[in-house]
């Protein structure tokens, strides 16, 4: 039996856990509000609001449904645009009328869903938050422009807003519907246990997952870790820190401890999917993903992380630049599973540094990626942690540059003359994203955007090149 | 089911099928405005059928045509109520689901479909014995390319996705298993699918046969009767502005300047949020059918014929839409598998595509290369233009790149060759200003060169060969808003360099006279209008009720739209930028005999001239007597029947068509610049500004065509930037069959945009009004790539202008 919220109902059913949420809302409840657009987490048009209570306060995360199995909102409360629809238009909706927001319309619901998910949020109202908030929502009519020009409406009209009694302030100003308060009391009532099987398919966020094989998901029990508190924590302790493999990348973005340690992780992360997709994708999934452009992978193969693989009641920690054998090739058995991930703490005095390039900016697979973490004692490289994406068959550390680099003076020669072992160690191939050519370029490019963005006062561009 | 290969081909442009320009029994002379606002705006005098009524006054003397009045039905697309065709749910309804071919090029040797029919919860199988659908046959009546199929022989496989056979299942996951069961045993062919291949000797053949296809209206098709070796087919050498001009050779000899180029654009794919769809319903006394379409009439004519039943059997209804731009036109060969199935099974059945389905099989803007070449005198003076054009629409027709280059400038001698190439992947089809985004792509960049080589700057040469009055100001304008002021080309220093760039575009002004709509009044004052148009997004609904309140002296919202319906009259098709000015001429003209009736009771009652009658703002008065006055709701409920109807069409264009009964006279023409910043180490482009100056004639609603500007502009940012139809060489295979890896622009990527709207009268019609779909990205790509070598100092001659691309045009790589 899965348990939660619709809108304002509570649901039981014994759907299996691993059907889309999707289907669930479009067919099993009939509310077609919330759209099929592509069915891969790319466009959208199926974004629909999750809920739950943290800190005594309702969370609400935008998503994509399409990817999520219903298992994953056991106890949680699920709002589509039926749910936000009251007597009158909400602010958000008149202004998306107003400005002429919707042309066909077919992707107009998500954006209203994404638009409310920005308004409840617990931050003061930003008008790049606000476009952010539709990262992930693809409109093939308006250009945008007239959505763009309704999200600074909203953000006016959420002037003075309530951070913490936001569903209160929202309710009094008929942003949502006055149920909304009674949600937490209604939480209560349900379990927040997930709902899946031991020895179903292991899904995290799904977002990997459910592109390749919805079809073969839907009517299958599956093993859910998303909701699992064991597994989705982040923690500093003697000077190491440790996430749980459901740890998602919103987790990891929102986190103080880790914004304190790396100041610029938002811009970071933000580069890294949509925000529907970052509130749900898991960093064991995207270490098990295994594809050669993780993101997170590169961010903490350069913190030189390990994980912890456990079965049943075995564990065993490996350095994740370990993890990789080959194409897809994991040291992993069938049933271990990532639980954590854990780094040290970098001295005060390393510096990180994170760079992607794709063919559109956002939203979008890197072509190359490379991370980097580099301390720098007296002018002498004293440590140094390299990673590179999209140059190989899987995710890699640049065991050789690194060495090549550490114990020696930091000066552009030095810089210069590790590109040679760096182009040694990688092997693009041409691909979608790019010729072997220019990933090479690129990842030299990105090498010494490192270093220029590190020790501007040591290297600059002028120098290199 | 009918035979598909005698389906007869409609041609909206042939004047040979339909009557020519019809004659009045009665006509009058009125003056209509004419030229452009503030510029060279006076009046002109047209003879028009007495039935016609007045000339309506420029927008600023309106209450509701022109002024910016917002969409009447976004309500129920904010509140998610708006049902579309894959919301349609029907008592009993089935879920059907294609089987397609796994292979670019092969012949069905058996098939087996007992498994899957026996399978639990299917209720029909159907083996596809044509493959209608697909590009050649978007347009109403449109053939596929004559190949004469056999009931008892199975089409061959020519692209990956063909349809082969379909199942009907109580849901999608029984279709999709029943589906599995199908065994196929295939004879696997040598294929092609690249354009070049394509086109060498000894190149694996697309069709064995001559196919033939006619030219139709909104894209660039083969010419009948076209040579074909290989798997080329031309050349077309006109359009129907006519054929090659003057002496090209001696035209270069005369020239002092010869700049010349190669090229290439993209295919692109169509993407509408939703994908193609159907439901079907056959039932003995009707076929209901819920379309996605841009045409609910080209859906009803197609099932018609295919299913021989007579028109009024076949009722066709798209009430909302999620987005075509040009490949949702027919029934499609997912909307005759839904009705066979239907059929067959005697149950309502649903058959939308998937994503990837939409993506390989549903249609695309087909690439293009393109041998352009300019000869010009040293003043400037074109002297000769040759044009020579390769492209792929797959197994489809219609590569052409449009009449921008035959067009667009004077030019005495014009010469063209425009080839189709075949190969093994999916259709091509109409894709908004089909064939002119490619050839505006060449064109603009190769007047850049000239302008540069006679050191002259692109506006003020543009101002010297182009003769269009519109664009004209819309330089002018666009050029003040943007603040246009160049740099040498590649002198920003710096890592990241910073362009601008201008193009223009060019659309002709296409009429489909087969446009009518009712106006009804009721007793109580409701109005209502009806159509079988349809609203795709574009805001046909909102016009259409702001024409009618105009006329009618109410508001847009006092006013009920219902079309998309093929129980109304039938509308136009929307696509080409036809819609607005063929179907409100019909709607002003249905709402002004409406009118007319009431009128002739009132005046009846009030004993006056109807003439002394008239309607404003809710009221009805006597212009000669202002104590006469009555409220349009109070004058309604006197009426002597329950309600007051009228119907009209659209007629011809006041002062004639320029070719046939569709083309008129006047381009929708567009200047677009745009600001780009280059990093010159990544090679990734940023488009930073646009500003966009268009006209579409009389502008019925500010606020919609801005949001249609925008969306085109974004559009052709994303055909510019990062759009691309990859195919696997080896496989066949599209690789980016989905929204992942085919890019499209989301909302970070979006530019500063501002538009200029010229107001522009020709006189043409009772509202004188035009579309702006297509205008709007015609000339956005060129107008980057111009910016882009402004700020780099480099020509880059292929779409999309990725970064690797822009590092290998700087010798990086
Ligand atoms: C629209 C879109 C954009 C994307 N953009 C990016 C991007 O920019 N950068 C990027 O790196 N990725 C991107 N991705 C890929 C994807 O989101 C990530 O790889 C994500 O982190 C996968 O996590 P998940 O929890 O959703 O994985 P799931 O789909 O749940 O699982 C993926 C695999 O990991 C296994 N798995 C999950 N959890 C565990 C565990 N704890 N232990 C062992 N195995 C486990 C699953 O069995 C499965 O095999 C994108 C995906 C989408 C849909
Ligand atoms: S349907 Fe496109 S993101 Fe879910
Ligand atoms: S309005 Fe059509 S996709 Fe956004």
């Amino acid at each position: 039996m899965i348990e939660f919220i619709l809108n304002d109902r509570k649901i039981r059913t014994d759907k299996p856990s691993g059907l889309p949420l999707l289907d669930f809302i479009r067919y099993e409840q009939s509310l077609t509000g919330t759209k099929i657009g592509c069915r891969e987490g790319d466009c959208g048009a199926c974004n629909v609001l999750v809920g739950h209570l943290q800190d005594g306060q309702m969370k609400y995360l935008p998503i994509t449904s399409c990817l999520t199995p219903i298992g994953n909102v056991q106890g949680k409360q699920v709002v589509t645009v039926e749910g936000l629809n009251m007597e009158d238009l909400s602010p958000v909706q008149q202004y998306m009328v107003d400005e002429a927001g919707t042309q066909c319309g077919f992707c107009t619901v998500g954006f209203i869903v994404s638009l409310t998910g920005y308004c409840l949020s617990h931050s003061t109202p930003d008008y790049k938050a606000a476009i952010a908030a539709i990262d992930g929502n693809i409109c093939r009519c308006t250009g945008y422009k007239s959505i763009e020009r309704a999200a600074r409406h909203i953000t006016n009209a959420l002037a003075g807003k309530d951070t913490r009694e936001t569903v209160d302030w929202l309710v009094e100003r008929k942003f949502i519907p006055p149920y909304f308060k009674e949600i937490p009391n209604m939480l209560q009532t349900i379990g927040a246990e997930n709902g899946g099987q031991k020895n179903g398919v292991l899904v995290g966020g799904g977002t990997d997952l459910y592109v390749q094989k919805h079809d073969q998901l839907l009517d299958r029990e599956v093993d859910l870790v998303a909701n699992h508190p064991n597994w989705r924590f982040i923690t500093i302790k003697n000077g190491v820190c440790t996430l749980g493999g459901a740890t998602t990348v919103t987790d990891v973005q929102e986190s103080d401890a880790l914004q304190t340690l790396f100041p610029r992780l938002t811009q970071h992360l933000k580069l890294v999917a949509s925000s529907p997709i970052r509130n749900i994708s898991t960093l064991a999934g995207n270490f098990v993903n295994a594809s050669p452009i993780g993101d997170l992978t590169a961010f903490f193969l350069a913190l030189n992380a390990k994980i912890e693989l456990t079965e049943d009641d075995k564990s065993r920690t490996i350095f994740l630049k370990d993890f990789y054998k080959g194409y897809k090739d994991l040291d992993k058995t069938k049933g271990e599973n990532i639980t954590a991930i854990s780094f040290i703490i970098p001295p005060a005095n390393s510096h990180f540094n994170l760079e992607k390039v794709s063919k559109r900016i956002h939203l979008d697979i890197a072509s190359v990626n490379t991370a980097a973490q580099i301390i720098v004692e007296s002018g002498v490289i004293a440590d140094a942690h390299i990673s590179a994406g999209g140059v190989g068959p899987t995710p890699i550390y640049l065991k050789d540059t690194c060495a090549f680099l550490m114990g020696k003076p930091l000066t552009p020669e030095l810089i210069r003359a590790a590109i040679d072992v760096l182009q040694s160690e990688i092997s693009p191939i041409s691909d979608v994203r790019g010729s072997e050519n220019y990933k090479r370029l690129l990842l030299r490019q990105l090498f010494y955007a490192h270093f220029i963005k590190l020790f501007p006062n040591q290297i600059s561009l002028e120098v290199l090149a | 089911m009918a035979d598909i290969n005698k389906k007869k081909i409609v041609l909206p442009l042939a004047p040979n099928e339909e009557f020519g320009s019809v004659k009045h029994l009665n006509t009058k002379k009125i003056k209509l405005p004419h030229g452009i606002p503030g510029h060279n705006l006076t009046e002109i005098e047209r003879e028009v059928s007495a039935d016609e009524p007045p000339a309506l006054a420029v927008n600023d003397q309106l209450s509701v045509v022109g002024k910016r009045t917002k969409r009447i039905d976004a309500i129920y697309k904010v509140t998610g109520a708006a049902k579309y065709t894959s919301d349609i749910q029907l008592p009993g309804m089935l879920y059907g689901k294609f089987l397609r071919s796994p292979h670019p090029h092969a012949k069905i040797k058996s098939i087996d479909v007992s498994a899957a029919e026996r399978h639990r919860g299917v209720h029909a199988v159907h083996i596809l014995s044509v493959e209608p659908g697909g590009a050649v046959q978007r347009d109403n009546g449109h053939d596929a390319p004559a190949e004469t199929y056999h009931v008892d022989k199975l089409p061959v496989l020519r692209y990956v996705g063909q349809p082969i056979a379909g199942v009907a299942a109580i849901s999608d996951k029984v279709a999709r298993e029943a589906v599995q069961l199908i065994k196929v045993e295939y004879e696997t062919l040598p294929f092609v699918v690249d354009l070049d291949e394509a086109m060498k000797k000894g190149a694996p053949l697309v069709f064995e046969e001559k196919v033939e296809q006619q030219q139709t209206g909104g894209d660039v098709g083969g010419e009948a009767g076209a040579g074909q070796q290989g798997n080329l087919r031309g050349p077309s050498i006109g359009s129907f502005y006519g054929g090659p001009r003057g002496d090209v050779d001696q035209g270069f000899n005369e020239s002092d300047i010869v700049v010349e180029g190669e090229f290439r654009t993209q295919v692109q794919t169509h993407c509408a949020l939703e994908t193609h769809g159907i439901v079907a319903d056959w039932q003995t006394n009707m076929l209901t059918i819920y379309a996605s379409t841009q045409s609910t009439k080209s859906v009803r004519n197609d099932l018609a014929e295919l299913f021989d039943l007579p028109l009024s059997k076949v009722r066709v209804i798209t009430e909302y839409m999620g987005g075509g731009f040009g490949a949702k036109f027919g029934a499609g060969h997912f909307g005759v598998m839904a009705v066979v199935l239907s059929k067959k099974s005697g149950h309502p059945v649903k058959l939308m595509l998937d994503r990837k389905e939409e993506q390989t099989t549903a249609g695309n803007r087909p690439n293009s290369q393109q041998m352009l070449k300019i000869g010009v005198k040293k003043d400037g003076t074109l002297q000769a233009i040759d044009l020579t054009s390769y492209g792929t629409a797959g197994i489809g027709l219609g590569a052409g790149v449009g009449r921008v280059a035959q067009d667009m400038y004077t030019c005495s001698n014009f010469r063209m060759a425009q080839y189709d190439v075949f190969t093994h992947a999916g259709p091509g089809a109409a894709f908004r200003a089909p064939g002119n985004v490619q050839g505006c792509f060449a064109l603009e960049q190769l007047i850049d060169e000239i302008a540069e080589k006679l050191n002259l700057d692109p506006l003020a040469y543009r101002d010297k060969i182009d003769q269009s009055e519109i664009r004209k100001v819309e330089r002018k304008k666009g050029a003040e808003k943007f603040g246009w002021k160049r740099k040498q080309p590649g002198s920003d220093s710096g890592v990241v360099k910073k362009g601008i760039g201008v193009a223009q575009g060019h659309w002709p002004r296409i009429i489909h006279v087969d446009s009518s709509a009712t106006v009804r009044i009721n007793k109580g004052g409701s109005v209502e209008i009806m159509s079988g148009v349809q609203d795709i997004g574009t805001g046909t609904k909102t016009i259409l009720a702001q024409v009618v309140a105009e006329e009618l002296g109410l508001k847009a919202e006092d006013i009920t739209v219902k079309i998309g319906d093929t129980t109304y009259p039938d509308g136009p098709g929307s696509g080409g930028s036809v819609t607005a000015g063929s179907i409100t001429p019909a709607a002003r003209n249905a709402a002004y005999q409406a009118k007319m009736q009431l009128l002739g009771q009132v005046a009846g009652g009030w004993q006056v001239e109807i003439a002394d009658l008239d309607m404003e703002k809710g009221e009805i008065f006597a212009k000669s007597d202002t104590s006469k006055r009555m409220s349009f709701v109070d004058a309604t409920k006197k009426m002597r029947t329950n309600q007051i109807m009228a119907t009209a069409s659209r007629p011809d264009d006041y002062g004639g068509f320029e070719v046939g009964n569709a083309i008129g006279y006047d381009r929708l023409g567009s200047v677009q610049f745009a600001e780009v910043s280059v990093d010159t180490e990544t090679g990734v482009i940023k488009v930073d500004r646009v500003v966009a100056a268009h006209s579409c004639g009389r502008p019925l609603n500010p606020l919609q065509i801005e949001s249609q500007i925008n969306g085109g502009v974004i559009m052709g940012v994303g055909y510019a930037l990062y759009e691309d139809r990859i195919m696997d060489k080896e496989t066949g295979y599209m690789v980016n069959a989905n929204l992942d890896q085919y890019k499209l622009p989301y909302s970070k990527e979006i530019p500063h945009i501002e538009n200029i709207i010229i107001e522009q009268y020709g006189a043409h019609s009772s509202t004188d009004a035009s579309g702006i779909g297509e205008p709007a990205n015609v000339a956005t790509a060129a107008a980057i790539a111009n910016a882009v070598y402004n700020a780099i100092g480099v020509r880059i001659y292929e779409l999309p202008m990725t970064p690797d691309k822009v590092l290998a045009a700087l010798q990086v790589i």
